[in-house]
């Protein structure tokens, strides 16, 4: 890691509480994986699990069905599989976020938070990506979407966003799973030194490919990371882009908007911070990790889903506005219609979550009070399904011509696979938190006041004669 | 493996044994000669050296692993089916060559001349026989469907005697034994309840059995008669004659309650005359105007230029003040009945206009215009429009009479029906045949009658289902269908058509006539003898082989018959017309109630088609059930919602049924939908709606006052196939006025313009061979629905069942859109386009877009656009995104969303899809599995029909040669398909007419279906 100075000489404040040592770090995130489980892991995961084997359950039964055990209907082809597809894919962003661009942009905060948002980028994507699979009429082909070369000599359909969406959510989750595994790298090699059994070894000792903490390896890993971080940086802004294509590409009043690009990029790291925020918070007191994630880190991200939810908010009232001034009467009256119309109800809970809630954020007191942060962002998530279901299932359910609008109900299935798609999520991340170091401890490390090369010449700390931020 | 290297020949080593196989083979292995190694090489080639021997390694995994592949492969297929070819190919078979067969169906008292598309001796299309003046090629939506009755899996399939097996010649025997007894006492105590026939074949037999048995007793009944009509006739002009009203000259037609575009009698010709009379070309031209007074919101109704929505038991009322204004201002000479009519006053409520300025329209097309009672108005005022059409000057002209095909029937079904139950109370009754129809479940106190049925000693039930009645009845004999048997039907202008079987009897039934040949005894009851029979008597003289091969091949037998001129009987009009008065006002507490016959039901026998269960009523658009209608104003008063279930009650009598609010229906009238609600017509129809036969008495078998309408309280799951009746001030299905389309011809072109921006790209077709294109008039469209039916025979479309309609996944490739709209143009603002709204009827299928939305968006190419501009379906590569679906702005696309055709409607009883109902499928047309998108085609199978014909026969294509389904049904002929390519075709034509203008063109999508806007024909006067 660079490291450009302490960070109390550019005036922020300690990202960790001080006296926090190197040790003091490996022993916190180390021992997590190295302990028997405590007993809320063990019921969490248990929980989790179940859901998953409903989802499995669910997504057999609407094999053998077919998509019709679903409430979608005509007109409304596309509803809960379609919402919790973006939905996910949204909540995946902020990952990306968090670990690429600001470390792009060297926000040393996010080092307390950036190997969590990144595995909750992965597994959002592994649940996001579940949904285009299932959701097709055919799951047996579904291979047709893929430009493999085949007897029938003929390939996908490049022309349409859904297919776009296939490149861009895969190339997301390849970028996405690299950076994440090499950022593990060093934090491997420690839980391989510390290991104590033949298994760990072995197996940390594989993933951890060999790292011996050498300059040369730190550089190359250095660079690696970099680049890693470069390229992920635009997904961030492409894949959500590409995601609000299926929509804004179409003739639907209600999807056919150029604003929905920037839209749904704002709204998916909007989602994804209340996610990180969401499970941050219930890791910090189950792990009890106050001292590495700490109130500033709150704080920050706080601010982030204000100062998203403020866009996402804009971009409501400015949708509306476009409607009235397009003169467009399709456009206009399925704004209407959602605000005031059969699906009212969605509408106003998306804009109570979204838009409403984070408004307290500007508060001081309400952005650094756990209990609302931890509410908020619950209420952030339930927000941005909605939003998604707002526009996939209003505008789909009353669109040009009168005689063929219609409501959607959701059926138990539904349910039961939205439902086991979070259970799926929270197996993979509470199998994440349990093997996988879930703070990047090196990367950690160098935000010490003993990184800093010029750690002696300020000397009010204790004193420390660290090496630089490496593995130990 | 002839590209492996070959194996080298060494000969055995000289002291290694000598292992042979035959004396021949130990006999070569000893010769070392070069000749005989030659020899040997030649006799092994390289590369034989594999079969050689049989057991080479390498041949033996090749062989091995292929077997296991195949094997593996194999396993993964679904089991073989084995298919029988023909050994012997029957003559005039050519297998998936279509051939098509004349003959007739019998659709409420008039004859719709058929030809029938039969594969390989499977009749599967319904099509309408252009030679056939009931017909002309056209036909309507229960003909249509009336295939699917065929390969109904629930038709009983031998004869039975109290639920026991039996053969027919079991049946023969018992009947004979029966009526052995009656040869004696002349027939007393035989009775035989028919259904009101039009077959000559059928007359002549029953007078035969009459003749035989000459106390025999006929009854007629069926619950949708139509003998008030007739009894009308009979009190006008002393004889039974029928009215054929030519709409095409009528240039003002008043249906005093007649639903006559869908549900009374002559539909196909009605529609067809009907339309040709409202046909625009160009501003010059002036459309007919329909007036029409009636209290249920009927096709026709909405079909008007004014529409009167009165109680019916008030029409009369209204009728005669029509009358007596037309006699006392405009001097029409009704003779006699000018007295009774004087002086009469329209009922409270109505408009003054709509006596007066209707009196003065008609007075002013004198001879160009023409009255039409309804089936359901009573005798006398079938009686009064008997007079008024002929003091109008129009009989003759617009209205022609034509002599019955059934002279001898009784005038008065429900009477009928009563002097059955009456002899059956006095126990006179000893034999009992029901041949057809099913009393016990649709006659006027048929469950009062069916104790009485199961008591009689010798009791025969001729049906197609083992139903209410056949439970009741001794012997159940089944019923073969009319595409099995042969029999002859007269149309309502007097051509007679022979009825040829396009297959064997599926489950050995009789007919009617065959029954009756039994009964009277005749030489042979093979309904093909006793066709030809009728046939001879009518073609006297040695031509009679060579006239009875072309009555069957072009499908008529005899022309039409010249009109009669019969004359008024004012005094028996007088008298009918005397002392009969409405009761109490009608209100809330005193409710009129009105049976009216069902557009898909009929009286019920249709009730376990899938196909019109499915189908939405044209007007309300409900499927799978029906309900009682009420205005919105009766149903606020009362505190009923839509789905409401609801108490009926006067008197003794109650029934529960749901409620249905139906927009301009008449306020303190209730209507009530025949044909519902059986118990025993099979898995299909069974529970289906409400039975309002108990509602009905023999004094009042179509509209009753009295009845009072409490909520129940509780909910009944009604589903609609559309439950949003306004357009929302959209250009969707666009009319206008005749004065305001004068004034700006293009005026529907301007509404929803296709906007003109250069494209970005060249157009990737430029479509230089054929350019197929359709348009739809909506001015000539009824709203009839025989094209969606025509469509789904057709075209291999699954039935979903009520559920999955409730929950809108309906699958018809093309549905008619019904609206709402203010009467007076005024938007759906105005009041009155809830309480009293016009209808707007809009055919929707795939619009076939040149740039198609849904084309783009499929990720896997599976919808594509042709070079000849079709927007096809690769069934085999949708993976079913309903992306497509999505995005279509004319949401026409449709998903099969499970397996419908095995999750469908017969499921409680069979795993799969039954085998026969298989065989009312096209072979033409791939039938959709699960999981994958569908929509109209513009038929593409015929298209390529068609053309490999053409192709075949080296020529070009002619206009009209393709048509698709729903065009070719459409009695309006509002739906045209053709080669927009070709010059001076008809849909070239059209398409450039001043009406049209493309379903929301300013998307861009550049539909290749036109519409043509249609154009009302109101009465300036009536305005304000």
């Amino acid at each position: 890691m660079s490291n450009d100075g302490p960070i109390q000489d550019i005036g922020e404040k300690h990202l960790v509480v001080p006296g926090t040592t190197f040790r003091k770090i490996t022993e916190a995130v180390s021992r997590v994986t190295e302990n028997p489980a405590p007993r809320g892991w063990w019921i969490m995961f248990l929980a989790a699990v179940s859901f998953t084997g409903v989802l499995g359950l669910a997504i057999g039964y609407l094999f053998f069905r077919g998509v019709g055990v679903w409430g979608n209907n005509s007109p409304v082809g596309w509803a809960w599989d379609i919402t919790n597809f973006v939905w996910w894919v949204g909540i995946g962003h902020a990952g990306t976020l968090i670990s690429a661009v600001l470390f792009l942009f060297r926000q040393k905060w996010r080092t307390s938070i950036n190997r969590f948002a990144e595995a909750m980028t992965i597994f959002a994507v592994i649940c996001a990506l579940l949904f285009p699979g299932i959701h097709v009429g055919r799951v047996w082909h579904a291979y047709y979407m893929f430009p493999i070369p085949n007897s029938m000599s003929i390939w996908p359909n490049f022309k349409s966003p859904l297919l776009w969406d296939v490149f861009a959510v895969g190339t997301y989750f390849t970028v996405s799973t690299l950076f994440w595994f090499v950022g593990l790298i060093p934090d491997l090699a420690t839980l391989r030194d510390r290991s104590v059994n033949s298994v760990r070894r072995m197996v940390y000792g594989f993933l951890s490919l060999g790292w011996r903490s050498s300059n040369r390896h730190w550089q190359n890993y250095e660079r690696a990371y970099m680049i890693l971080a470069a390229l992920s940086t635009p997904l961030v802004l492409s894949v959500h882009s590409v995601v609000s294509f299926d929509f804004a590409t179409s003739v639907e009043p209600g999807w056919h908007t150029t604003i929905f690009p920037p839209y749904f990029v704002a709204g998916a790291i909007f989602s994804g911070f209340a996610m990180v925020m969401t499970l941050m918070l219930v890791a910090r007191v189950v792990f009890k990790m106050n001292d590495l994630v700490t109130m500033t880190h709150v704080e920050l991200m706080n601010k982030i889903i204000l100062a998203t939810g403020t866009i996402v908010g804009y971009a409501y009232a400015m949708e509306f506005f476009i409607a009235w001034y397009s003169g467009n009467e399709y456009e206009r009256y399925v704004f209407l219609n959602r605000a005031f119309g059969p699906y009212a109800w969605a509408y106003w809970t998306m804009i109570s979550c979204n838009v409403i809630s984070p408004q307290l954020y500007w508060f001081k007191r309400l952005r650094t009070n756990i209990p609302l942060s931890f509410v908020i962002s619950i209420f952030v998530n339930i927000g941005m399904w909605f939003e998604r279901f707002v526009i996939i299932v209003t505008s789909l359910h009353r669109d040009f011509i009168p005689s063929s609008w219609g409501y959607f109900h959701p059926t138990p299935v539904d349910i039961a696979i939205y439902m086991g798609s979070l259970g799926l999520f929270f197996t993979l991340f509470l199998l994440f938190i349990r093997w996988v170091p879930m703070i990047a401890m090196a990367e950690l490390k160098s935000v010490l006041p003993e990184a800093s090369a010029h750690h002696h010449a300020h000397d009010d700390h204790d004193h420390h004669h660290a090496q630089p931020a490496k593995a130990e | 493996m002839s590209r492996r290297s070959p194996y080298e020949f060494e000969g055995p080593a000289p002291e290694a044994p000598v292992w042979w196989t035959s004396l021949d083979d130990y006999a070569t292995q000893q010769d070392t000669s070069p000749s005989a190694r030659a020899d040997l090489a030649a006799e092994m080639p390289e590369g034989a050296w594999d079969f050689s021997d049989p057991v080479s390694r390498r041949g033996f995994m090749t062989l091995m692993g292929a077997a296991v592949s195949l094997a593996t492969l194999q396993g993964c297929r679904r089991p073989v089916d084995k298919i029988l070819p023909y050994a012997r190919t029957p003559e005039d078979v050519t297998v998936n060559v279509t051939s098509f067969y004349a003959t007739v169906i019998d659709r409420r008292g008039d004859a719709v001349g058929l030809l029938v598309e039969s594969h390989e001796g499977r009749p599967t299309k319904v099509e309408g026989n252009p030679d056939h003046t009931g017909s002309h090629g056209k036909t309507d939506l229960l003909a249509q469907a009336s295939v699917l009755d065929l390969y109904d899996p629930d038709r009983s399939r031998q004869p039975t005697l109290q639920g026991a097996t039996k053969t027919y010649a079991d049946f023969e025997g018992a009947l004979r034994e029966a009526l052995t007894g009656h040869t004696s006492n002349g027939g007393t105590g035989l009775h035989v309840l028919v259904q009101p026939s039009i077959s000559p074949t059928f007359v002549r037999l029953r007078e035969a059995v009459k003749a035989r048995f000459p106390n025999a007793r006929f009854h007629t009944w069926e619950a949708a008669s139509a003998s008030n009509a007739r009894a009308g006739a009979r009190l006008a002009f002393g004889q039974a004659v029928v009215p054929v009203v030519d709409f095409a000259r009528a240039r003002v037609t008043v249906s005093i309650d007649s639903d006559f575009l869908q549900t009374d009698p002559g539909v196909v010709r009605n529609t067809r005359s009907w339309a040709e009379g409202r046909r625009v070309r160009s501003p010059a031209d002036e459309p007919s105007r329909l007036y029409v007074v009636e209290s249920n919101y009927s096709n026709t109704g909405g079909n008007a230029d004014h529409r009167l929505r009165l109680p019916s038991r008030e029409i009369e009322a209204y009728l005669k003040a029509l009358a007596a204004r037309l006699v006392s201002e405009h001097h029409i000479d009704l003779g006699d009945v000018a007295a009774a009519v004087r002086g009469a006053q329209a009922p409270s409520g109505v408009d003054a206009k709509w006596v007066n300025v209707v009196a003065a329209d008609l007075a002013a097309h004198r001879g160009a215009s023409a009255l039409v009672a309804g089936t359901r108005q009573p005798a006398p005022v079938h009686a009064l429009v008997h007079a008024l059409n002929q003091g109008l000057g129009n009989a003759g002209q617009t209205v022609k009479y034509a002599p019955v095909a059934d002279a001898n029937e009784a005038d008065d079904h429900a009477a009928e029906v009563k002097s059955l139950s009456d002899a059956l109370n006095a126990n006179q009754v000893q034999t009992l045949l029901v041949l057809g129809g099913n009393p016990v479940y649709d006659a006027p106190g048929g469950r009062a009658l069916s104790d009485k049925i199961a008591a009689v000693a010798f009791s025969a039930h001729l049906s197609m289902h083992a139903d209410e009645t056949s439970e009741k009845c001794k012997w159940h004999v089944p019923r073969a269908h009319w595409l099995e048997t042969w029999g002859d039907a007269q149309s309502l202008d007097g051509v007679v058509a022979i009825q040829q079987p396009l297959i064997q009897p599926l489950f050995s039934g009789r007919s009617d006539i065959e029954v009756l040949g039994l009964l009277s005894d005749a030489p042979s009851y093979r309904g093909y003898e006793l066709v030809r029979e009728t046939f001879r008597t009518q073609n006297a003289g040695n031509g009679f082989e060579r006239a009875w091969r072309r009555a069957l091949n072009v499908g008529i037998a005899t022309s039409a018959v010249s009109p009669v001129g019969p004359g008024l009987r004012g005094a028996e009009i007088i008298r009918s017309l005397s002392g009969r008065n409405a009761g109490a006002p009608l209100s809330k507490t005193n409710l009129e109630v009105v049976f009216a016959v069902d557009a898909k039901m009929y009286d019920g026998r249709h009730a376990n088609n899938s196909w019109l269960q499915e189908l939405p009523d044209p007007v309300t658009k409900i499927t799978w059930d029906n309900a009682a209608m009420f205005s919105p104003k009766t149903a606020e008063e009362l505190g009923i919602r839509g789905g409401d279930m609801v108490r009926l009650t006067k008197g003794n009598r109650s029934l529960e049924i749901a409620a249905w609010v139906l927009p301009g229906h008449a306020d303190n009238s209730v209507t009530l939908p025949l044909g519902w609600g059986r118990t025993r017509a099979g898995r299909v129809g069974n529970g289906h709606g409400f039975d309002v036969n108990p509602l009905r008495t023999v004094e009042a078998p179509w509209f009753e006052d009295g009845f009072s309408a409490t909520s129940m309280g509780t909910r009944y799951p009604i589903s609609q196939t559309q439950d949003h009746h306004r357009m929302e001030g959209r250009p969707i299905a666009i009319e206008t006025t005749v004065a305001q389309y004068r004034e700006q011809p293009n005026f529907a072109e301007r509404m929803s313009p296709t906007p003109r921006t250069l494209p970005l790209w060249r157009a990737p077709n430029a479509y230089e061979g054929h350019k197929w294109g359709m348009t739809i008039d909506l001015n000539s469209c009824t709203g009839c629905n025989a094209c969606v039916v025509a469509c789904q025979s057709e075209n291999n479309i699954p039935v979903v069942g009520k559920e999955q309609v409730g929950r809108g996944r309906e699958m018809h490739w093309l549905r008619v859109d019904r609206y709402f709209v203010s009467p007076r143009g005024q938007g759906d603002a105005d009041e009155r386009a809830t309480s009293d709204p016009a209808m707007a009827v809009q055919p929707l299928g795939c619009v076939h877009c040149e740039n198609a939305p849904c084309e783009n968006v499929c990720p896997v190419a599976a919808t594509v656009h042709s070079t000849e501009g079709l927007n096809e379906m690769a069934y085999n590569r949708c993976i079913g995104t309903r992306y497509c679906a999505n995005n279509c702005p004319y949401k026409v696309r449709r998903f099969n969303y499970l397996n419908w055709h095995n999750d469908g409607v017969y499921q409680p009883l069979d795993g799969d899809m039954p085998e026969i109902v298989r065989m009312a499928m096209n072979p033409n047309v791939t039938v959709r599995f699960r999981g994958v998108m569908e929509k109209c085609t513009y038929c593409v199978q015929r298209i390529q029909g068609r053309k490999i014909e053409a192709k075949r026969e080296n020529r070009e294509l002619r206009d009209g040669e393709i048509t698709t389904a729903c065009a070719q049904a459409c009695p309006a002929d509002a739906i045209t398909f053709g080669d927009l390519n070709l010059r001076g075709s008809r849909v070239s034509e059209l398409a450039r007419t001043d009406r049209r203008y493309k379903l929301l063109g300013e998307i861009g999508t550049q539909p290749r279906t036109t519409y043509l806007a249609r154009i009302r024909n109101p009465n300036p006067e009536m305005q304000g």
